[in-house]
């Protein structure tokens, strides 16, 4: 099962810690909003979670499967 | 208890005597009333008025089928969800039986092109109503919501008066009416939950579908007005009686808003497999067309030239019905003024919520307005759709970008002359 970062947008407010700590998943976009790029692998997932929490508004989540329904 | 077989036809372009009698409901943006036309199955009473009376001698009682039946019966007819998205309706109401389930009707249409459940609201309220009684009995649950368009106050005084009658005639459901806000994206699923909970009616991030965890975190079956007419319909005249209407790969009907923005607005049933040639005049089957609403998809002549109102059909061409907004080009406008025009209105109407859409929908207006009225580059306008799909808590980015993005695939030529400053406007031959 594969683990993307899901981002809850109403809540981002473009910090952008998480681009900081996860460069390999996660660029800004020229406003500072962040772009997923891809899934998170396996030896990236202690720090994928540790981004969910670094994040001021919480507006991370580490979802086993894209987030929208 | 007499079946309807043809479609009652409509004049269109104003020539003609009509049939059914024009029945106006709301005014549209340019202050024009949609002519409603009978219909085969969900607008086949509308001439003996929109009271109780008259639909229980037309239609008898409310059915009550078992949720299992129910789910069969959508199953059985592939009854997709008529809000635009096109889910599953089996599906959805399979995830929603469980207990405590509640039921939400969605006739908020923040589409200001769309007007078909305005329509069945004001003149088939019982219809619609119907259903929700019949999934309410299903689901084992007497909690029903309704949404109504804050901005049509008939309608809501249209919807009190016949669940006054339904009260009167013994029906123990609790009906609560909500007042949807006058803006694009209040009824999305996520911003009419936080309509009912009394927040502002603004989309959120939803973690779970709604039918798993939707109002007060309760199974919740939340569909568009129309969904509820079909599903209602369905558990009376059963999946044969369905399939007297349609293909037999996607059997009954549906209802399309006709230029619901423009000066000749109307309202249709149709049959699914209706050729598109039946429903357009000539000259508008020889300019573009915008199918699906603002949120929607352009195509050309050449692709509707054989196209049927049919969901496969639609998929071919790359687009989909949506909720059955049909928007044709009108005679000497070019498709790309007209995209800038919504972009502009739909960047207006973000709830400015979600930073890629609060920055990046007016610099995609922005961008369009460049390339098409000042000669810019294109680049930027590709960029940009690219840059916002996906990335918020409602599809209100994807939608506006797939509006755009459509424009640039299907009208290259006009792309490449608008950025070199001019404009062919809508020559006939443009678009051949």
């Amino acid at each position: 099962m594969s683990h993307t970062l899901a981002v809850d947008w109403p809540a981002c407010k473009a910090h952008g810690i998480c681009a900081e700590i996860l460069p390999e998943v996660v660029s800004l976009d020229q406003w500072g909003f962040p772009i997923v790029h891809e899934p998170v692998t396996r030896d990236l997932l202690d720090l994928a979670r540790s981004t969910v929490k670094a994040c001021p508004t919480l507006a991370l989540r580490l979802t086993q499967r894209p987030k929208r329904h | 208890m007499t079946a309807v077989t043809t479609v009652i036809p409509i004049a269109t372009q104003g020539s003609g005597p009509t049939t059914a009698a024009p029945r106006p409901i709301v005014r549209n943006d340019v202050g024009l009333d949609p002519v409603v036309a009978q219909g085969p199955a969900l607008l086949a009473g509308i001439a003996q008025g929109p009271g109780l009376q008259a639909h229980r001698h037309r239609v008898g009682p409310v059915p009550r089928p078992s949720a299992d039946k129910l789910v069969k019966l959508a199953r059985e007819v592939d009854l997709r969800g008529r809000g635009g998205a096109g889910f599953p309706a089996a599906i959805k109401l399979a995830s929603a039986h469980r207990r405590k389930a509640v039921v939400v009707v969605n006739a908020s249409e923040g589409e200001p092109a769309s007007r078909k459940d305005a329509a069945l609201m004001a003149l088939a309220p019982h219809v619609v109503l119907d259903g929700a009684a019949v999934v309410a009995h299903a689901l084992g649950t007497r909690e029903v919501h309704i949404v109504v368009p804050s901005e049509v106050p008939s309608i809501r005084v249209g919807v009190e008066k016949a669940l006054h009658a339904r009260a009167a005639d013994g029906e123990r459901l609790k009906w609560e009416l909500h007042d949807a806000a006058p803006r694009f994206v209040a009824g999305e699923a996520s911003a009419v939950l936080e309509l009912l909970a009394g927040r502002e009616n603004l989309p959120v991030t939803t973690w779970a579908p709604q039918a798993i965890s939707g109002h007060r975190r309760r199974p919740t079956l939340l569909s568009n007005a129309e969904t509820f007419a079909h599903l209602g319909h369905l558990a009376r005249v059963g999946s044969d009686g369905y399939a007297a209407f349609g293909t037999a790969a996607e059997p009954g009907t549906t209802l399309l808003t006709l230029r619901g923005d423009g000066w000749d607005p109307v309202v249709r049933e149709v049959a699914y497999g209706t050729p598109l040639a039946d429903i357009l005049t000539a000259s508008e089957m020889g300019q573009p067309l915008l199918l699906g609403g603002y949120h929607g998809t352009w195509l050309k002549p050449a692709q509707m030239k054989a196209l049927n109102v049919s969901r496969a059909d639609i998929a071919e061409t790359g687009a989909t019905l949506g909720a059955g907004v049909v928007l044709p080009l009108s005679q000497g406008w070019c498709p790309l003024v007209r995209t800038t025009a919504l972009v502009d209105y739909l960047a207006g109407q973000s709830a400015r919520r979600c930073g890629p859409c609060r920055n990046g929908l007016p610099a995609m207006a922005g961008a369009l307005r460049d390339l098409v009225h000042r000669g810019g580059p294109v680049a930027p306008v590709g960029e940009l759709c690219g840059l916002v799909a996906g990335r918020g808590a409602c599809a209100h980015p994807d939608g506006t970008a797939r509006l755009v993005t459509s424009m640039l695939t299907r009208f290259p030529e006009e792309v490449d002359l608008h950025s070199l400053g001019e404009c062919r406007g809508g020559r006939d031959e443009v678009f051949a």
